[in-house]
């Protein structure tokens, strides 16, 4: 049975998640947004909501620009997708039988997006890093890719807890066909 | 899978139904459906005795090893 105190630590962790989630998809659709500005009208950009500009980088080396655009996006989409499965894991989860197949995939899952944030991360971080001289742009740059490390370390963290859970399963399922 | 379980021939040569044998060896219809298709992964020494008091017969009568 599930206690009053794990029910609404629950709940409280459900509104958080759709937050994150909420928030990490405006942040996702502004970086868009913005990509789209710095490409088509750059004058527009330090009037956006992410007032990141790095028309100066397109006109110099389209290369280094694209490649900047596509780690910050793809990071940034990836965080929202990450949380998209946190939230139907935690609608989908019964904290008094949780031992189920797709809970599991779900868990795993989401330790393979926490990980290939993180590595998408640290690529990024080492490869900005010849781009940019400018030292407040590439920390305002270092801040849309995250901290890498530690998503790199949640991820491994996920990825064993992930296959202790799968072991439960197995074992509950083992359980069930035991007469 | 290497062991069969003959539960349904000993049923039937006591000439017992899966309600009888389910009520008096205090087991649920749905486990021992599990138990008598062969789906088990694990029988309890507890059930394996009962299951034999009831019927009248040894674990061997039940479980079979085929090679």
């Amino acid at each position: 049975m599930m206690s009053k105190a794990n029910n609404f630590i629950f709940i409280v962790l459900k509104i958080i998640a759709w937050v994150i989630f909420v928030g990490l998809c405006i942040e996702a659709a502004a970086l868009l947004v913005n990509f789209i500005f710095a490409v088509f009208n750059p004058e527009l950009v330090s009037r956006l909501y992410q007032k990141m500009d790095l028309s100066d980088l397109y006109k110099n080396n389209k290369w280094a620009f694209y490649q900047t655009y596509l780690f910050i996006l793809s990071t940034a989409i990836l965080k929202a997708v990450l949380f998209y499965w946190v939230i139907k894991l935690l609608h989908k989860l019964n904290l008094s039988s949780p031992f189920t197949e797709s809970v599991s995939k779900q868990i795993i899952q989401i330790s393979y997006y926490t990980l290939v944030i993180g590595l998408l991360g640290l690529i990024g971080h080492e490869s900005i890093k010849k781009f940019f001289i400018n030292p407040d742009l590439r920390y305002e740059i270092r801040t849309f890719l995250g901290d890498s490390e530690a998503f790199i370390l949640m991820g491994a963290v996920i990825y064993i807890i992930a296959v202790i859970f799968k072991k439960g399963v197995a074992l509950q399922h083992e359980n069930e066909l035991t007469v | 899978m290497a062991i069969i379980v003959n539960l349904d021939v000993m049923m039937a040569k006591r000439k017992m139904s899966l309600n009888e044998l389910s009520e008096k060896v205090g087991l649920t219809l749905s486990n021992l459906s599990i138990l008598k298709t062969g789906k088990a992964k694990a029988i309890r020494f507890s059930t394996l005795e009962a299951i034999c008091k009831v019927l009248d017969c040894q674990p061997g009568d039940i479980l079979e090893f085929v090679d």
